[in-house]
C-alpha cells in the first residue's frame, strides 16, 4: 500500500524508504491518523530530519495526496488557486460558502480544512459506525444527497477508528487516495464535504471544532514562501546564504574522539604510594588539538569578492571552537614569503611556516590564476615544500571547477595542491580527504 | 498507555502546538523526540515540565565533549571490584590467623557482578516504567556517542557491561525520550532516521505574548508591549546573535524590578540591553540603527 510514497518524496529530496512506510502503518495503528492533517503532521516528523528539508517535504505532500502542484518560486496561495482540486472543492461546497465568494478567504478555509488534525478537534465518536455509511466508491452527487442533517452533525466530530483492522484501514485510504488522483473525481474525495478524512467522505470532521492554535495551513505558507525552510545550494560558490553550510562541513576537520586509557605511569606511581595495591588510574583521551593555517590570496580583483567571506567563515569557526588559526595572505603565488596582515607589510618567510608543527591544516585559498611567467620556480618550490611538510593541505578554489582546465597556472597548482572548489561541497570533500590521511 | 495522551504545557510552560504534536507522536510511537532551534527558545525545558507537571521520574544526561556511552548507561566499577576481590582475600587470611572481624564489602558479592554496575541515566530511565529522558545538548558529543545508541533506541534495550544483564522496557512503558541539539554538528543520518525530528520556530509576538504572561504573570501589559516592540525590532535588523526568548525573559526580569512607568522608559532608553545583545558589534550596529542622532548610546549601554 502507497507503494509510491517514498519514491515519491526521494524524488523531492526527501529522504524516504520502506521504513517510512512501516512507521506510517503503525502510525495509523496507534490511532494517529484520522485527518488528511495528520496525515501531514506525523509524516513530517516522519521524515522532516532538518528545517531544510521542510520545504521540500510540504512541496511533495501537496502533490501526493491533493494532486497540488507546487512549481519552483511558487506561492502555496496560487497552487492552490490553479489547481483542480481546489476547483472541484469549490463547486462541491458550494452551498456550505454561502454568499462568502471571495477566493482569498476560500483559499484560507481550504488550507484550514487540509491541515486540520485530530490535535484540532475536540469530540471523538464511533468510527465503525460513519465507516459502514460511507463508501468510497460513491459519486459525490449521491453522498450530498444522502447527507442528512443528522449525518453532518455527526460530522462536526471526530470518528474513532481504533474498532477497526489495520488493514481496513490502509485499503480504504488506498482507495480513496488513488480516486483522489484520478482524472474524473479531480481530487473531492478526500476533502469531500467539508469531511477530510483519509478515507473517505464519512470521514472525520466537518468544520471540526477548534481547540484553539493558529492552524497548520498558516505554517505550511510560511514554510513554502521562506527559503529557509529549503536546502542551500551547497555546489553554489561561497556566499552569504550558504556560509553557514561550508561551516558545517569545516568543523568536519576536527575529529572528536573521546575514549577512556589506561595511564600506566599514574598507575605506578599511585599503586606504589599505596603500598603495592594496583587500582587502575584512567585518563580521559584528549581530542586532539587542532590548529588551522589559512593563506589566503588577497591580490587582484579577481579575489577581492571572496577575501571577506573567507575571513567571515574562518572567524565563525573560530569563535565556535578555541583552537589555533592564523591567518597569512599572498599576491597571486606563494614565493618564498607570505605576509601576516592583508596589506601584506609585514612578511614571514616560508621556511618559518615549516617550522610549525605538521599537523597543521593548512587551506590555500585563491583562484590560482595568474600569468604562467608569474608561476616561477621558486613558487612552485615553495608548494612542493608545503605539500611535503604538511600532510593535511587543500586549496580551496572560488573558481567554478568547468572552467579550471581554461587556466594554464590552475592546471599547474592543482597538481602540486589538491584542489576543491569553494563551496560548501568542496569545502566538505576537501576535509574528508584531509582526515583521511593520518 | 496511560501517559500517552497529548500534553500541552503547563502553567508554567507554554509547549506550542506543533511541538505538542510532535511529543505526541513521539511517546505513541515509542520514539525519541529530537528538537532543534534556536538557542533559548526552551527545548530543554520541555521535559522538564513534562516531568514535573505529571509527576514522572525523570533523567537527565548532559552530553558534553567527553560522553561516552558507558557514562549514559551503564559502568562497571573496575575498582570497587578489586578492592572487594582483596578484601576477601583479607578476610580468609584474617581468619586463618583467628581474627575474628571481618572487613566490610558493604554487601556488594563479588560473585554478583551485577553489584559493580553504575548505572547511568539511561539504564535507570529504562528500568523505571513511563519515566522521561533528557539528553541534552547532544551535537556537543563526540560523534561517535550518538552512533553508540542506535542498537539501544531501535531495540528497546541495553546490555549491561560485565554482568551481562539486559535492560529491556516495553513499548507501551518506554520513557519519554527528549533529545535536544543546537546543531553544532550534524548528527548521524541513521540516528536522525530513529528520531521524530522537530524543529522549533521562533515564537512570534502573540505566542510570546503568552510566554512571558507564564513567566511574568504579574507583569504589565504596557511593559510588555514596549518590550516586544524593541524585541523584535533587534531581531529583524539582522544583529550576529539574534536576540532569544530566554534573554527577552531575563530583560523583562530586570525592568519589572522598577514601577511601571519607569519601566517602560528604561525599555525604550534600552537600557539593560547587555541581557540582550551579547558582541560589542552588535551594540555599535544597533546604535546606529537606533540612534542615528548620534546619542550617546554605547557609553551608556556600557555604563550598566
Amino acid at each position: 500500500m502507497f507503494a509510491s510514497l517514498p519514491e515519491h518524496f526521494r524524488s523531492y529530496g526527501v529522504a524516504s524508504d520502506v521504513r517510512t512506510l512501516l512507521l506510517f502503518q503503525k502510525a495509523i495503528q496507534k490511532g494517529l491518523i484520522r485527518t488528511l492533517g495528520d496525515i501531514y503532521t506525523v509524516l513530517k516528523s516522519i521524515l522532516v530530519k532538518d528545517v531544510s528539508d521542510l520545504g521540500p517535504y510540504t512541496a511533495a505532500y501537496y502533490k501526493y495526496f491533493l494532486n497540488i502542484a507546487i512549481d519552483h518560486g511558487e506561492s502555496l496561495h496560487d497552487a492552490i488557486l490553479r489547481s483542480e482540486t481546489f476547483r472541484q472543492w469549490k463547486t462541491d461546497n458550494l452551498d456550505r460558502f454561502g454568499d462568502d465568494k471571495d477566493l482569498d478567504a476560500l483559499v484560507d478555509r481550504f488550507l484550514e480544512e487540509v491541515h486540520t488534525t485530530t490535535y484540532d478537534i475536540k469530540e471523538v465518536l464511533d468510527g465503525k459506525a460513519l465507516w459502514n455509511k460511507d463508501n468510497p466508491e460513491l459519486e459525490d452527487e449521491t453522498l450530498d444527497i444522502d447527507a442528512g442533517d443528522a449525518e453532518r452533525k455527526a460530522l462536526e466530530q471526530l470518528a474513532d477508528y481504533s474498532d477497526l483492522s489495520l488493514d481496513e484501514l490502509m485499503e480504504r485510504m488506498q482507495k480513496v487516495w488513488e480516486q483522489q488522483r484520478g482524472k474524473h473525481s479531480g481530487g473531492s474525495h478526500w476533502i469531500g464535504t467539508g469531511g477530510i478524512s483519509p478515507y473517505g467522505h464519512g470521514g472525520a470532521a466537518k468544520d471540526g471544532i477548534r481547540v484553539g492554535g493558529t492552524g497548520g495551513g498558516k505554517m505550511a505558507r510560511r514554510i513554502l514562501s521562506d527559503r529557509k525552510f529549503f536546502p542551500v545550494d551547497t555546489d553554489a560558490i561561497l556566499n552569504d546564504n550558504n556560509v553557514d553550510a561550508a561551516l558545517a562541513a569545516l568543523k568536519g576537520v576536527q575529529q572528536e574522539t573521546s575514549e577512556e586509557t589506561l595511564d600506566i605511569p599514574q598507575t605506578i606511581d599511585k599503586g606504589i604510594k599505596r603500598g603495592g595495591l594496583f587500582i587502575p588510574e584512567m585518563e580521559f583521551g584528549t581530542s586532539k588539538k587542532l590548529q588551522v593555517l589559512l593563506l589566503i590570496d588577497n591580490g587582484g580583483y579577481s579575489m577581492d569578492p571572496y577575501v571577506k567571506i573567507v575571513r567571515t567563515l574562518f572567524r565563525k569557526m573560530q569563535t565556535r571552537f578555541a583552537h589555533d588559526l592564523e591567518t597569512f595572505y599572498f599576491h597571486n603565488t606563494i614565493y618564498d614569503k607570505v605576509y601576516s596582515d592583508s596589506q601584506r607589510r609585514k612578511s614571514i618567510s616560508i621556511d618559518s611556516l615549516l617550522s610549525k608543527n605538521p599537523d597543521y591544516r593548512v587551506f590555500i585559498i585563491g583562484d590560482a590564476s595568474m600569468a604562467s611567467y608569474e608561476l616561477s620556480r621558486t613558487s612552485i618550490a615553495s608548494y612542493k615544500a608545503l605539500t611535503t611538510h604538511f600532510k593535511h593541505c587543500s586549496w580551496l578554489n572560488p573558481e567554478p571547477m568547468k572552467y579550471w582546465h581554461y587556466t594554464f597556472t590552475i592546471q599547474v597548482i592543482k597538481e602540486l595542491v589538491p584542489m576543491y572548489p569553494l563551496s560548501p561541497k568542496g569545502i566538505e570533500e576537501a576535509v574528508r580527504q584531509m582526515n583521511r590521511i593520518i | 498507555m496511560a501517559k500517552k495522551e497529548i500534553w500541552t504545557g503547563s502553567d508554567e510552560y507554554l509547549c506550542d502546538r506543533e511541538l505538542a504534536q510532535a511529543f505526541h507522536i513521539a511517546r505513541t510511537l515509542g520514539m525519541p523526540l529530537l528538537i532543534e532551534g534556536e538557542p533559548g527558545t526552551g527545548k530543554t525545558e520541555l521535559p522538564l515540565q513534562y516531568a514535573k507537571e505529571q509527576g514522572l521520574e525523570l533523567f537527565v544526561y548532559p552530553t558534553g565533549s567527553k560522553s561516552t556511552v558507558e557514562q549514559f548507561v551503564a559502568k562497571f566499577d573496575h575498582v570497587k571490584y578489586l578492592r572487594d576481590s582483596q578484601i576477601e582475600i583479607l578476610n580468609a587470611q584474617r581468619a586463618e590467623k583467628g581474627v575474628q572481624s571481618a572487613l566490610s564489602t558493604g554487601g556488594r558479592n563479588t560473585e554478583s557482578l551485577a553489584d559493580y554496575v553504575n548505572k547511568g541515566p539511561a539504564a535507570l530511565a529504562y528500568s523505571t516504567p513511563n519515566s522521561v529522558l533528557l539528553i541534552d545538548e547532544i551535537d556537543k558529543a563526540p560523534r561517535e556517542f550518538p552512533n553508540d545508541l542506535l542498537y539501544a533506541l531501535s531495540h528497546r534495550q541495553f546490555i549491561m557491561p560485565e554482568s551481562g544483564e539486559v535492560i529491556t522496557c516495553s513499548e507501551e512503558e518506554m520513557p519519554a525520550i527528549v533529545i535536544t541539539s543546537n546543531r553544532e554538528q550534524e548528527l548521524p543520518t541513521a540516528f536522525k532516521g530513529r528520531c521524530i525530528y522537530h524543529y522549533i520556530h521562533f515564537p512570534d509576538a502573540d505566542t510570546m505574548r503568552e510566554i512571558v504572561a507564564k513567566h511574568h504573570p504579574q507583569i504589565d501589559n504596557s511593559i510588555v508591549d514596549a518590550a516586544l516592540d524593541i524585541f523584535y525590532h533587534l531581531r529583524r535588523i539582522g544583529l550576529e546573535r539574534s536576540p532569544t526568548t530566554r534573554e527577552l525573559l531575563n530583560w523583562l526580569k530586570y525592568v519589572r524590578t522598577f514601577s511601571s512607568q519607569e519601566a517602560i522608559q528604561k525599555i525604550e532608553q534600552l537600557d539593560g540591553i547587555g541581557t540582550l545583545v551579547k558582541t560589542q558589534s552588535d551594540l555599535e550596529k544597533i546604535q546606529k540603527a537606533l540612534f542615528k542622532d548620534g546619542e550617546d548610546f554605547a557609553k551608556r549601554s556600557t555604563s550598566n
